[in-house]
């Protein structure tokens, strides 16, 4: 049997075909204002790069904070049970799940293949990938870059405030007053890593420890987090498919 | 004269039989902004909200009575007093609700039927008899229809008007009203929600309801019928009674922690239990942590959400809500 599952997330929309439960295509887009039409352009591409016809996929997935806009799909199912499930395909012994997406952050705790327990942080920007975004704009960088030039850092620069916008100026602030940059940007890994720690504390974190969601590819934010945790954290081989890949195996 | 009141601790039944009609006042849906030049960010969104409401001039009603719950409404009453052209009461319910206090309240009650006299109003034996009646009704025709199914709609409404015509609302709902199949039941616990747009969350999720919310069921779960009264002083003692056995919140201290074990005991036969807590809400923070720890032990999944007025979006609580559901089925 071919399933999809479609992530329609805040900035990326990703679609995961799967046959029989084994991944066989997924692509990974940007999202229009227009989420119907986005999810069709990220199923479309994604037919088209396994070579299977829209009318051999059996069972549609829709999550994401957009699953409500896929008309499409069969079944919605919320990124939260999502992520658990791709999580647990990709590297099955995951307990917790960290994600951090474009525009939240979520932590799940897994028992017995289930989840248990879950927090998410929507309603501000500090530990998201937006916070990276903004800090990247800050030092004229570019996001994709942030993660190599934190691994040339010697120290960290504290970064005290939570707020995006006032980490922001005292980013800019560090700045002036002669830190490097390479200084800074580590401190910034570290302010997102202790935010993101203090929303996980509130449920129980057991290893493995499993980080998806785009900002997983970035290295120095996975060291930041395993020195937060004091834990090993894993990273599936592609980070940005797993609620797309968990909602395909929810057919 | 429409008396406001914002604690379902308030004797509404002493504002009706002294003949006004006791109103109860909710945050609204405009933004806060009158009240912050008047009262700091980190006060509860209901107490600034409420306030915002009068000072916009949308509510009606002349006279406010604050009865002794959290410290923020209660200095709310000043800063009320102050910038409105309201009468402001303060009614001081004892904060440790046991037989030590009774004797305090029922002088309490005494002093507040003097107050409502100087408003112009009078309590008599019979307008006391007639009131105390009618809300027992009020109270067991809206325990019969939250039976049959949770009804947020009508239980705010009937809140916001006078008994007689909540009486009549509630007969009509009751006609209407139909059961539900079987469903995962969750069990909301909390301060005040008046947004009934959050309990239909619940329900297109695939929750059956059960709540202990302020707006909800606290608002009606009392447990003294009326008995033959001779005197406004005897009416006085049963309101005691009344308020003293009603649906415990967390502003009160019970010897025998009657508050958690009212909680535990609604949560018996529900699947999960879900903390509405509004920014701020010390009394009902402080209890969470022990509360879920309680709850978790007797096998229930807890989820927190956490609420400002007025709600800036419905889909974020939605996600969370329908993950809670798919966990729980």
């Amino acid at each position: 049997m071919i399933t999809a599952g479609i992530d329609i997330g805040s900035l990326t929309a990703k679609c995961a075909l799967m046959r029989d439960g084994e991944l066989i295509a997924y692509k990974v887009i940007k999202v229009s204002p227009n989420l119907e039409e986005t999810a069709r352009k990220v199923f479309q591409e994604t037919l088209k790069a396994a070579g299977i016809k829209e009318e051999e996929v059996e069972k549609i997935i829709a999550t994401g904070y957009g699953r409500n806009k896929v008309g499409f799909a069969d079944k919605r199912v919320t990124e939260i049970s999502c992520h658990a499930k791709g999580a647990l395909y990709f590297i099955p012994t995951t307990r917790t799940v960290v994600d951090i997406g474009g525009q939240d952050s979520k932590v799940i705790a897994i028992e017995n293949g289930k989840v248990a327990e879950f927090v998410m942080n929507d309603k501000c920007a500090a530990g998201t990938g937006r916070f990276l975004e903004v800090m990247a704009a800050a030092l004229n960088l570019k996001v994709e870059e942030l993660g190599e030039v934190a691994e040339k850092a010697k120290r960290a620069t504290k970064i005290s405030s939570t707020c995006t916008v006032f980490a922001e100026s005292e980013v800019i602030s560090h700045l002036a007053s002669g830190e490097k940059v390479e200084d800074i940007v580590a401190g910034i890994h570290e302010a997102i890593a202790s935010r993101i720690a203090a929303m996980a504390r509130r449920v129980k974190i057991e290893p493995d420890i499993v980080l998806t969601g785009g900002v997983a590819k970035n290295r120095a934010m996975k060291k930041a987090l395993e020195k937060e945790f004091g834990m090993e954290i894993k990273t599936p081989p592609e980070p940005q498919i797993v609620g797309a890949v968990g909602a395909a195996l929810f057919a | 004269m429409n008396v406001g009141y914002l604690c379902t601790y308030t004797p509404k039944e002493l504002i009706d039989a002294a003949g006004f009609t006791p109103i109860r006042i909710f945050a609204g849906d405009a933004q806060i902004s009158l009240a912050t030049a008047h009262i700091q960010s980190y006060a509860c969104s209901q107490a600034r909200g409420s306030f915002e409401r009068a000072l916009r001039g949308e509510l009606d009603v002349q006279a406010v009575v604050f009865t002794r719950c959290c410290d923020t409404l209660m200095r709310l009453a000043d800063i009320w007093e102050r910038n409105t052209e309201m009468k402001v009461y303060n009614l001081e319910f004892p904060t440790r609700v046991e037989e030590k206090s009774k004797e305090f309240y029922f002088n309490e009650l005494k002093d507040f039927v003097k107050v409502l006299e100087e408003w112009g109003g009078e309590v008599t034996l019979e307008s006391l008899k007639e009131s105390f009646s009618l809300y027992y009704e009020l109270e067991e025709k809206l325990k019969k229809l939250f039976s049959i199914k949770p009804d947020y709609d009508t239980a705010k409404k009937v809140q916001e008007m006078n008994v007689r015509d909540a009486i009549k609302l509630v007969d009509e709902r009751l006609r209407e009203a139909e059961g539900e199949d079987k469903k995962p039941r969750v069990l909301i616990t909390g301060s005040v929600c008046p947004f009934v747009e959050v309990y239909k969350l619940f329900e297109d999720a695939g929750f059956a309801l059960k709540d202990d919310i302020c707006t909800g069921t606290r608002f009606f779960t009392f447990n003294t019928p009326p008995r033959d009264i001779g005197s406004v002083d005897e009416g006085l003692r049963f309101l005691v009674e009344k308020y003293f056995d009603k649906a415990p919140c967390p502003t009160k201290h019970f010897p025998k922690d009657d508050r958690f074990n009212y909680v535990l005991e609604l949560a018996k036969d529900c699947d999960g239990v879900v903390f509405l807590l509004l920014k701020f809400c010390e009394p009902h923070f402080y209890d969470y942590p022990q509360l879920k720890e309680r709850l978790e032990e007797m096998g229930k999944k807890v989820l927190l959400l956490e609420l400002e007025f007025p709600i800036a979006s419905y889909e974020q609580l939605r996600t969370r809500i329908e993950a809670f559901y798919e966990v729980i089925a």
